[in-house]
Protein backbone atom coordinates (compact mmCIF):
# COMPACT_ATOMS: atom_id res chain seq x y z
CA UNK A 1 0.00 0.00 0.00
CA UNK A 2 2.62 2.32 1.34
CA UNK A 3 4.86 1.55 -2.28
CA UNK A 4 1.66 1.91 -4.46
CA UNK A 5 1.02 5.31 -2.68
CA UNK A 6 4.86 6.51 -2.89
CA UNK A 7 4.66 5.76 -7.00
CA UNK A 8 1.34 7.32 -7.09
CA UNK A 9 3.12 10.39 -5.62
CA UNK A 10 6.18 10.36 -7.64
CA UNK A 11 3.65 10.24 -10.85
CA UNK A 12 1.74 12.98 -9.83
CA UNK A 13 4.72 14.92 -8.47
CA UNK A 14 6.28 15.02 -11.81
CA UNK A 15 3.09 15.33 -13.79
CA UNK A 16 2.35 18.36 -11.18
CA UNK A 17 5.53 20.26 -11.99
CA UNK A 18 5.48 19.51 -16.11
CA UNK A 19 2.28 21.09 -16.30
CA UNK A 20 3.27 23.90 -14.12
CA UNK A 21 6.80 24.44 -15.96
CA UNK A 22 4.85 24.22 -19.52
CA UNK A 23 2.32 26.58 -17.65
CA UNK A 24 4.96 29.40 -17.07
CA UNK A 25 6.69 28.87 -19.83
CA UNK A 26 3.93 29.51 -22.31
CA UNK A 27 2.18 32.38 -20.13
CA UNK A 28 6.17 34.20 -20.15
CA UNK A 29 6.08 34.44 -24.06
CA UNK A 30 4.08 37.28 -25.52
CA UNK A 31 4.88 38.88 -21.93
CA UNK A 32 8.40 38.98 -23.06
CA UNK A 33 7.88 40.10 -26.86
CA UNK A 34 5.76 42.60 -26.05
CA UNK A 35 6.87 44.35 -22.27
CA UNK A 36 4.95 47.39 -23.15
CA UNK A 37 1.84 45.73 -23.60
CA UNK A 38 1.83 43.85 -20.90
CA UNK A 39 2.89 47.31 -18.93
CA UNK A 40 -0.51 48.66 -19.46
CA UNK A 41 -2.06 44.98 -18.62
CA UNK A 42 -0.51 45.58 -15.26
CA UNK A 43 -1.95 49.19 -14.72
CA UNK A 44 -4.92 48.10 -16.24
CA UNK A 45 -5.45 45.94 -12.48
CA UNK A 46 -5.06 48.88 -10.78
CA UNK A 47 -3.44 46.75 -7.64
CA UNK A 48 0.35 47.93 -8.02
CA UNK A 49 1.45 51.51 -7.31
CA UNK A 50 2.60 53.07 -10.41
CA UNK A 51 6.24 53.17 -9.50
CA UNK A 52 6.37 49.41 -9.49
CA UNK A 53 4.33 48.63 -12.98
CA UNK A 54 7.15 48.62 -15.32
CA UNK A 55 9.39 47.14 -13.06
CA UNK A 56 6.90 44.27 -13.02
CA UNK A 57 6.30 44.17 -16.45
CA UNK A 58 10.30 43.60 -16.97
CA UNK A 59 10.98 41.24 -14.23
CA UNK A 60 7.83 39.06 -13.71
CA UNK A 61 7.91 37.13 -17.63
CA UNK A 62 11.64 35.83 -16.63
CA UNK A 63 10.67 35.22 -13.79
CA UNK A 64 8.10 32.81 -15.03
CA UNK A 65 10.58 32.10 -17.48
CA UNK A 66 13.01 30.64 -14.78
CA UNK A 67 10.76 28.97 -12.93
CA UNK A 68 9.37 26.92 -15.66
CA UNK A 69 12.39 25.94 -17.11
CA UNK A 70 13.32 24.70 -12.89
CA UNK A 71 10.15 22.69 -13.09
CA UNK A 72 11.06 21.06 -15.84
CA UNK A 73 14.29 20.14 -15.21
CA UNK A 74 13.37 19.07 -11.91
CA UNK A 75 15.67 21.18 -9.86
CA UNK A 76 16.15 23.77 -6.99
CA UNK A 77 12.17 22.62 -6.36
CA UNK A 78 11.53 23.62 -2.47
CA UNK A 79 12.63 27.19 -3.86
CA UNK A 80 10.53 26.80 -7.11
CA UNK A 81 7.67 25.62 -5.38
CA UNK A 82 7.08 28.13 -2.56
CA UNK A 83 8.02 30.88 -5.25
CA UNK A 84 5.07 29.50 -7.27
CA UNK A 85 2.56 29.07 -4.51
CA UNK A 86 3.46 32.50 -3.85
CA UNK A 87 2.84 34.23 -7.40
CA UNK A 88 -0.23 31.57 -8.48
CA UNK A 89 -1.80 33.16 -5.11
CA UNK A 90 -1.05 36.82 -6.02
CA UNK A 91 -2.67 36.47 -9.60
CA UNK A 92 -5.73 34.50 -8.18
CA UNK A 93 -6.26 37.34 -5.82
CA UNK A 94 -5.76 39.79 -7.47
CA UNK A 95 -8.00 38.26 -10.61
CA UNK A 96 -10.64 37.79 -7.54
CA UNK A 97 -10.24 41.46 -5.90
CA UNK A 98 -10.50 42.90 -9.57
CA UNK A 99 -13.96 40.34 -10.54
CA UNK A 100 -15.54 41.42 -6.79
CA UNK A 101 -15.34 45.18 -7.95
CA UNK A 102 -16.58 44.58 -11.19
CA UNK A 103 -13.92 45.93 -13.15
CA UNK A 104 -13.68 44.74 -17.22
CA UNK A 105 -10.13 43.93 -17.73
CA UNK A 106 -8.37 41.54 -20.03
CA UNK A 107 -6.45 38.69 -18.06
CA UNK A 108 -3.12 39.63 -19.23
CA UNK A 109 -2.14 36.01 -18.18
CA UNK A 110 -1.16 34.14 -21.15
CA UNK A 111 -1.87 36.90 -23.76
CA UNK A 112 -0.98 40.94 -23.86
CA UNK A 113 -3.81 41.47 -26.36
CA UNK A 114 -6.42 43.92 -25.99
CA UNK A 115 -8.61 41.72 -27.74
CA UNK A 116 -8.24 39.08 -25.11
CA UNK A 117 -11.57 38.23 -23.31
CA UNK A 118 -12.04 39.86 -20.39
CA UNK A 119 -11.75 38.45 -16.43
CA UNK A 120 -14.36 35.93 -15.30
CA UNK A 121 -15.05 33.60 -13.02
CA UNK A 122 -13.37 30.61 -15.69
CA UNK A 123 -10.34 32.68 -15.39
CA UNK A 124 -9.77 32.49 -11.43
CA UNK A 125 -10.84 28.81 -11.46
CA UNK A 126 -8.09 27.89 -14.27
CA UNK A 127 -5.49 30.29 -11.74
CA UNK A 128 -7.07 28.30 -9.02
CA UNK A 129 -6.75 24.52 -10.72
CA UNK A 130 -2.41 25.66 -11.11
CA UNK A 131 -2.37 26.64 -7.72
CA UNK A 132 -3.63 23.30 -6.29
CA UNK A 133 -1.02 21.60 -8.31
CA UNK A 134 1.68 24.58 -6.68
CA UNK A 135 0.06 23.83 -3.31
CA UNK A 136 0.53 19.54 -4.01
CA UNK A 137 4.07 20.14 -4.83
CA UNK A 138 4.45 21.99 -1.77
CA UNK A 139 2.80 19.38 0.45
CA UNK A 140 4.93 16.90 -0.75
CA UNK A 141 7.82 18.71 -0.38
CA UNK A 142 7.28 20.12 3.19
CA UNK A 143 4.63 18.54 4.72
CA UNK A 144 4.37 14.41 3.54
CA UNK A 145 6.79 11.95 5.53
CA UNK A 146 6.58 9.15 2.85
CA UNK A 147 8.28 11.21 0.35
CA UNK A 148 11.74 11.48 1.53
CA UNK A 149 13.14 10.15 -1.69
CA UNK A 150 11.67 12.63 -3.74
CA UNK A 151 12.38 15.52 -1.42
CA UNK A 152 16.29 14.13 -1.30
CA UNK A 153 16.17 14.46 -5.08
CA UNK A 154 15.25 18.42 -5.77
CA UNK B 1 13.99 15.73 11.83
CA UNK B 2 15.02 19.18 13.27
CA UNK B 3 18.08 19.29 11.32
CA UNK B 4 16.39 18.20 8.22
CA UNK B 5 13.97 20.94 8.90
CA UNK B 6 15.92 23.55 8.59
CA UNK B 7 18.07 22.50 6.09
CA UNK B 8 14.60 22.81 3.79
CA UNK B 9 14.45 26.18 4.54
CA UNK B 10 17.97 27.33 4.25
CA UNK B 11 18.21 25.43 0.98
CA UNK B 12 14.58 27.40 0.08
CA UNK B 13 15.75 30.58 1.23
CA UNK B 14 18.57 30.38 -0.93
CA UNK B 15 17.07 28.82 -4.23
CA UNK B 16 14.35 31.45 -3.94
CA UNK B 17 17.28 34.38 -3.60
CA UNK B 18 19.24 32.57 -6.80
CA UNK B 19 15.66 32.54 -8.95
CA UNK B 20 14.74 35.80 -7.73
CA UNK B 21 18.22 37.42 -9.04
CA UNK B 22 18.24 35.17 -12.34
CA UNK B 23 15.00 36.51 -13.12
CA UNK B 24 15.36 40.26 -11.95
CA UNK B 25 18.33 40.27 -13.73
CA UNK B 26 18.00 38.72 -17.28
CA UNK B 27 14.72 40.90 -17.16
CA UNK B 28 16.43 43.80 -16.62
CA UNK B 29 19.66 43.42 -18.69
CA UNK B 30 17.29 42.48 -21.52
CA UNK B 31 15.66 45.30 -21.24
CA UNK B 32 18.35 47.32 -21.17
CA UNK B 33 19.38 45.80 -24.49
CA UNK B 34 16.08 46.15 -26.42
CA UNK B 35 15.29 49.34 -28.71
CA UNK B 36 11.57 49.16 -27.09
CA UNK B 37 12.68 48.72 -23.50
CA UNK B 38 10.63 50.18 -20.76
CA UNK B 39 11.79 53.13 -18.37
CA UNK B 40 12.08 51.50 -14.68
CA UNK B 41 10.05 53.95 -13.64
CA UNK B 42 7.08 54.93 -16.41
CA UNK B 43 4.38 57.81 -16.02
CA UNK B 44 1.52 56.34 -15.74
CA UNK B 45 -0.36 59.74 -15.31
CA UNK B 46 -3.48 60.37 -17.62
CA UNK B 47 -1.72 62.79 -19.54
CA UNK B 48 0.91 60.49 -20.62
CA UNK B 49 -1.48 58.06 -21.58
CA UNK B 50 -3.91 59.95 -23.50
CA UNK B 51 -2.72 61.55 -26.27
CA UNK B 52 -3.39 61.78 -30.12
CA UNK B 53 -1.58 60.26 -32.62
CA UNK B 54 0.44 63.28 -33.02
CA UNK B 55 1.85 63.40 -29.27
CA UNK B 56 -1.15 65.85 -28.39
CA UNK B 57 -2.77 65.83 -24.97
CA UNK B 58 -6.60 65.15 -25.62
CA UNK B 59 -7.49 65.38 -22.04
CA UNK B 60 -10.16 68.22 -20.81
CA UNK B 61 -10.40 69.09 -17.00
CA UNK B 62 -13.87 69.10 -15.43
CA UNK B 63 -14.00 72.58 -15.08
CA UNK B 64 -13.29 73.54 -18.81
CA UNK B 65 -15.73 70.66 -19.79
CA UNK B 66 -18.41 72.33 -17.38
CA UNK B 67 -17.42 75.73 -18.86
CA UNK B 68 -18.13 74.57 -22.43
CA UNK B 69 -21.32 72.72 -21.41
CA UNK B 70 -23.14 75.69 -20.08
CA UNK B 71 -22.24 78.09 -23.00
CA UNK B 72 -23.68 75.04 -24.92
CA UNK B 73 -20.31 74.95 -26.79
CA UNK B 74 -19.28 71.25 -26.88
CA UNK B 75 -20.96 68.16 -28.11
CA UNK B 76 -20.90 65.82 -25.00
CA UNK B 77 -20.42 61.53 -26.55
CA UNK B 78 -21.00 58.97 -24.29
CA UNK B 79 -18.58 55.86 -25.19
CA UNK B 80 -20.26 53.07 -22.59
CA UNK B 81 -22.99 50.69 -23.22
CA UNK B 82 -26.68 51.49 -24.60
CA UNK B 83 -27.57 50.47 -20.70
CA UNK B 84 -25.18 52.05 -18.92
CA UNK B 85 -26.08 55.17 -20.80
CA UNK B 86 -29.95 54.34 -20.59
CA UNK B 87 -29.21 53.98 -16.64
CA UNK B 88 -28.11 57.74 -16.29
CA UNK B 89 -25.74 60.23 -18.75
CA UNK B 90 -24.15 64.07 -18.84
CA UNK B 91 -27.18 65.95 -19.70
CA UNK B 92 -27.82 66.06 -23.64
CA UNK B 93 -24.87 63.61 -24.34
CA UNK B 94 -25.17 61.15 -27.42
CA UNK B 95 -24.60 57.79 -27.12
CA UNK B 96 -21.56 56.27 -29.07
CA UNK B 97 -20.93 52.91 -27.83
CA UNK B 98 -17.48 51.94 -28.62
CA UNK B 99 -18.49 48.18 -29.16
CA UNK B 100 -20.85 49.51 -31.98
CA UNK B 101 -18.75 52.74 -33.42
CA UNK B 102 -18.51 51.52 -37.03
CA UNK B 103 -22.34 50.45 -37.29
CA UNK B 104 -23.59 53.81 -35.26
CA UNK B 105 -20.73 56.37 -35.53
CA UNK B 106 -22.42 57.74 -39.01
CA UNK B 107 -25.92 58.23 -37.52
CA UNK B 108 -24.98 59.40 -34.55
CA UNK B 109 -22.40 62.19 -36.29
CA UNK B 110 -24.25 63.43 -38.90
CA UNK B 111 -25.30 66.60 -37.56
CA UNK B 112 -22.36 67.30 -35.85
CA UNK B 113 -19.92 69.64 -37.48
CA UNK B 114 -16.14 68.94 -38.21
CA UNK B 115 -14.78 72.32 -36.15
CA UNK B 116 -17.17 71.33 -33.25
CA UNK B 117 -15.64 70.57 -29.71
CA UNK B 118 -16.83 66.73 -28.84
CA UNK B 119 -16.28 65.75 -25.40
CA UNK B 120 -15.84 61.54 -24.97
CA UNK B 121 -16.12 60.38 -21.65
CA UNK B 122 -16.96 56.85 -20.01
CA UNK B 123 -16.19 56.01 -16.45
CA UNK B 124 -13.51 54.81 -14.58
CA UNK B 125 -9.96 56.25 -13.97
CA UNK B 126 -8.48 53.56 -16.72
CA UNK B 127 -11.50 53.83 -18.88
CA UNK B 128 -10.00 53.04 -22.38
CA UNK B 129 -13.39 53.71 -24.24
CA UNK B 130 -13.31 57.59 -24.35
CA UNK B 131 -9.93 57.71 -25.22
CA UNK B 132 -10.58 55.20 -28.29
CA UNK B 133 -13.92 57.13 -29.27
CA UNK B 134 -11.78 59.83 -29.45
CA UNK B 135 -8.60 58.88 -31.62
CA UNK B 136 -11.19 57.15 -33.63
CA UNK B 137 -13.22 60.69 -34.42
CA UNK B 138 -10.48 62.45 -34.78
CA UNK B 139 -9.33 59.93 -37.94
CA UNK B 140 -12.94 60.28 -39.42
CA UNK B 141 -12.11 63.73 -39.77
CA UNK B 142 -13.27 65.87 -36.37
CA UNK B 143 -10.62 68.33 -35.35
CA UNK B 144 -11.51 69.56 -31.66
CA UNK B 145 -11.83 66.24 -29.69
CA UNK B 146 -11.30 65.90 -25.73
CA UNK B 147 -11.36 63.52 -23.50
CA UNK B 148 -13.16 63.82 -19.97
CA UNK B 149 -11.14 60.78 -18.03
CA UNK B 150 -14.03 59.05 -15.33
CA UNK B 151 -16.00 61.18 -16.86
CA UNK B 152 -18.96 60.01 -15.90
CA UNK B 153 -18.13 59.56 -11.97
CA UNK B 154 -16.35 63.28 -11.55
CA UNK B 155 -19.89 65.04 -13.83
CA UNK B 156 -22.28 63.13 -10.60
CA UNK B 157 -19.59 64.14 -8.56
CA UNK B 158 -19.85 67.43 -8.68
CA UNK B 159 -23.71 67.53 -8.84
CA UNK B 160 -23.61 68.57 -12.54
CA UNK B 161 -26.95 67.58 -14.77
CA UNK B 162 -27.71 64.76 -15.94
CA UNK B 163 -30.33 62.60 -17.32
CA UNK B 164 -31.69 58.86 -17.09
CA UNK B 165 -33.73 57.32 -19.48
Amino acid sequence: MKKMSWNCHRILFLFSRLILGCVFIYACFDKILHPAEFSKAVYNYQILPDVFINLTAIVLPWLELVLGVIFIIGIWMPGAVVMSNLLLTMFTGALLFNLARGLDISCGCFSTSAMESSTNIWTVLQHGAFLALAVYLLYIIYFSRNCDALRQNT
Amino acid sequence: MNKIGNSIWVKTLWQISVILAIGAGIGLISNSLRPDSLQLIGDWSAESRITATTGEHLIISLSEAEKLFTEDAAIFIDARSNEDFRNGHIAGAKSLPWQDVDRLFMKVTEDISPDMTIITYCDGKTCKLSHDLALFLLDIGFKHVRVLVNGWTVWQESDLPVERR
